[in-house]
């Protein structure tokens, strides 16, 4: 049901400019992310999947408010958080104006009962008590905005690839985890001694006492990664952001942090999206995934049937080239051809075309074909593979 | 035909705080056309056992004894008594190197195809330079690079093609050994797979002998005739790579082996490792694997296991192996 749901992205775009002119219109833009959606029920963690440059940490830094979005929106538990994503209040404003009003405005009655979930929501809003005023209906949004941000990034932390930079070398370990605390207003100092002494024998590094007076450089490449850990839940998120928090690590070390991130995501009761390229780990630490290309997603699904029964062929040509630890193990030969490309304004047929083993004439002269349901908890995003090519 | 051997090696790096004892004893035959994988944790000493080989070591290193047998085909010779003008003779036509992070090793403001004619002029000074484009030409064909790409700047190449072109030019001067260190670590797993079937592929061509470094314990599977398992400087077990992986006798590998996850086969749980790799400043008394070793014994902190063989071509360090089939329970917080 809506209501289990911790988070929607819907249609998210983000388009970084790929040149540079002085008094001109920028005409060249890198489609990062181009019309990414999916949905995380609560309980469930998935893992973004895909090659170097597929977009999966653009995705992942627009849900924490380190890029703006170009387009779409994201929900979060019910409530269109888009709004607070932005650096602006007037860039906020423009949202709501083109994503709600515009709409309403030119809906009748029954329209209106026919929508859902949030657009729903915001339409009785709308009609039940703003009509009169449209300013009043944008500022129910803009009130308080602040305030508002500051709740969304209390509640969607993020943990980065990189221990080594992602603490600031001047500060203690006491004052790194206790620094989102000191932010937010939570309790006294000493309750915060308490906090921060309780966060850190949580993620292992036990005793407390010992580690918080000092430096990041004193600590191992898998101690920081705990530290950094226990930094992102100590405000208790709903979500985390993990972004590749294990592949700097050592592989000893690794095994350690993925299962102490499982734990603790049971114990808090929270969701990860988990951003990596390595389908392994992606098994082991999230119960859904989406397969990302070119800043498109093109499967998705249950993570067990997804491996088992991978549809797209680019799905089956990541997976056959991953490298099993079994010597006699023979794997398929990944059928995939070229390298990846820039999607600097790219054409609008698929994105996987110029590699595609499969592709025929009708995908060279549609769009990008949209994700379709194949089977319970599965999508593919394939003309070929959903039979629409005859 | 042994092309290399290696007999006892020591190489201690000098800090201010004492000796680093990153290579510790290492001994190991590497025969002709065989491919040797290293696989252990960052700080092991994998990589300064490939440096120490080819003694290209910094100043801080110093070389504290051992062997490094070199056959040619032309007898044998012993790399570490040699003067360095004439370990240079050696160096790239009889051992070659990709390094780590070779992508970067290329140099920007030159084209990729006269980086490797440089190469091939220094070894050979009697070879014309349009032979030598003639034979970089063919390199480049051999990993699968268009020669048209010669006269390129490194920009122009994607992160897969610069990883060719560093392979062509470890390949230039027809080297005996190629030591890869880490070769495929910073690049995508479709251009890793391409990659390592490349080089496994020119390998068995050139009938080459090829020293494999990695962390990565599945990329050492798909490539490895033979595996070594490095932990602290030492080499704590080496056998054939099915072995290792159907029976590895040593505690440390059993671990290795179950923490990673696959993508094959049933979801299976993960082994933690509990605690971290030894300060090589101050490495334990005894065996160095022992603090963190769930079946050590008090022998086993107080005395250090010798390497030794316990069925033919499988050597191990361990006072108490495991037998086949036996499970190791680590002791996880």
């Amino acid at each position: 049901m809506k209501n289990d749901e911790i988070l929607r992205v819907e249609n998210l775009k983000k388009l970084f400019p790929a040149e540079r002119k002085l008094f001109r219109k920028v005409k060249l833009f890198v489609h990062a992310v181009d019309g990414v959606s999916y949905s995380i029920k609560k309980g469930e963690s998935l893992a973004l999947v895909g090659e170097s440059g597929c977009g999966k940490t653009t995705t992942g830094k627009i849900l924490v408010g380190l890029y703006e979005p170009s387009g779409g929106r994201v929900i979060m538990e019910g409530e269109d958080v888009t709004p607070y994503l932005f650096g602006h209040e007037k860039k906020a404003k423009d949202y709501v104006r083109k994503m709600y009003l515009e709409k309403f405005k030119n809906m009748s009655e029954s329209e209106i009962k026919n929508l859902n979930g949030v657009d729903r929501k915001y339409a009785e809003r709308f009609f039940d008590e703003y009509k009169k005023s449209e300013d009043r209906f944008i500022n129910s949004f803009i009130e308080d905005r602040k305030d508002r941000i500051i709740n969304l990034r209390r509640e969607v932390q993020m943990i980065f690839q990189d221990p080594y930079e992602s603490l600031n070398p001047r500060m203690t370990i006491f004052d790194i985890i206790a620094e989102p605390l000191n932010i937010h207003n939570v309790g006294s100092l000493k309750e915060r001694e308490e906090m921060v002494a309780e966060m850190l024998s949580n993620v292992g590094l036990t005793p407390p006492e010992t580690f918080m007076f000092r430096f990041p450089h004193e600590l191992s490449g898998g101690q920081r990664q705990r530290v950094a850990i226990a930094r992102a839940l100590i405000l208790k998120p709903k979500f985390v952001v993990a972004d590749e928090p294990t592949s700097m690590l050592d592989v000893s070390i690794r095994t350690g942090i993925m299962k102490l991130m499982l734990k603790l995501a049971e114990e808090l009761d929270m969701s990860y999206l988990y951003i990596t390229h390595d389908l392994a780990v992606a098994r082991y630490m999230a119960n859904r995934i989406v397969v990302m290309y070119l800043g498109k997603i093109v499967e998705e699904g249950d993570i067990e049937e997804v491996l088992k029964h991978p549809l797209h062929p680019y799905t089956k040509a990541l997976l056959a080239a991953v490298p099993v630890p079994d010597p006699e193990y023979k794997r398929g030969e990944p059928d995939i051809k070229g390298s990846v490309a820039k999607p600097i304004n790219p054409p609008p047929r698929c994105r996987f075309y110029d590699r595609c083993p499969i592709a025929t004439e009708f995908c060279k002269n549609n769009d990008h074909p949209p994700l379709k349901e194949v089977g319970p908890n599965h999508g593919v995003a394939c003309y070929v593979v959903t039979g629409e090519t005859k | 035909m042994k092309v290399l051997s290696v007999k006892d090696l020591k190489m201690y790096y000098r800090t201010k705080m004492g000796y680093v004892k990153a290579v510790d004893g290492i001994s190991f035959d590497l025969e002709e056309g065989e491919s040797l994988g290293i696989v252990g944790e960052s700080g092991c000493g994998k990589t300064s056992v490939s440096m120490t080989i080819l003694r290209l070591l910094p100043d801080n290193a110093e070389f504290m004894g051992g062997h490094v047998f070199f056959n040619d085909g032309n007898g044998e010779v012993d790399l570490v008594t040699l003067p360095e003008s004439e370990m240079r003779k050696y160096r790239w036509k009889g051992i070659s190197m990709i390094f780590q992070a070779a992508m970067n090793s290329l140099n920007p403001v030159y084209k990729v195809g006269d980086q490797i004619v440089e190469a091939l002029l220094n070894h050979y000074s009697n070879m014309s330079i349009d032979k030598a484009r003639e034979k970089v030409a063919q390199l480049f064909r051999l990993v699968g690079l268009d020669p048209r790409r010669m006269d390129q700047y490194p920009h122009q190449y994607s992160g897969g093609m610069k990883q060719r072109a560093i392979i062509a030019m470890a390949l230039a001067c027809d080297p005996r050994i190629i030591i890869a260190d880490e070769p495929t670590t910073a690049l995508d797993v479709i251009v890793q797979d391409r990659i390592l079937k490349e080089m496994k592929k020119i390998q068995k061509r050139l009938n080459m002998a090829m020293i494999y470094i990695s962390h990565d314990i599945a990329v050492i599977a798909e490539v490895s005739d033979k595996i070594a398992v490095m932990y602290a400087g030492k080499f704590v077990e080496y056998a054939d790579s099915v072995t290792i992986f159907k029976k590895p006798a040593h505690p440390y590998t059993y671990g290795l082996m179950h923490a990673f996850p696959s993508v094959a086969g049933e979801k299976t749980e993960l082994t933690t490792i509990p605690g971290e790799p030894p300060d090589l400043l101050n490495p334990p008394k005894g065996c160095r694997f022992a603090p963190r070793c769930p079946r050590a014994t008090k022998e086993c902190l107080e005395k250090e296991p010798p390497y030794e063989e316990i069925e033919p071509g499988h050597f191990i360090a361990c006072f108490n192996p495991l037998k086949p089939g036996e499970v190791v329970t680590f002791d996880e917080k």
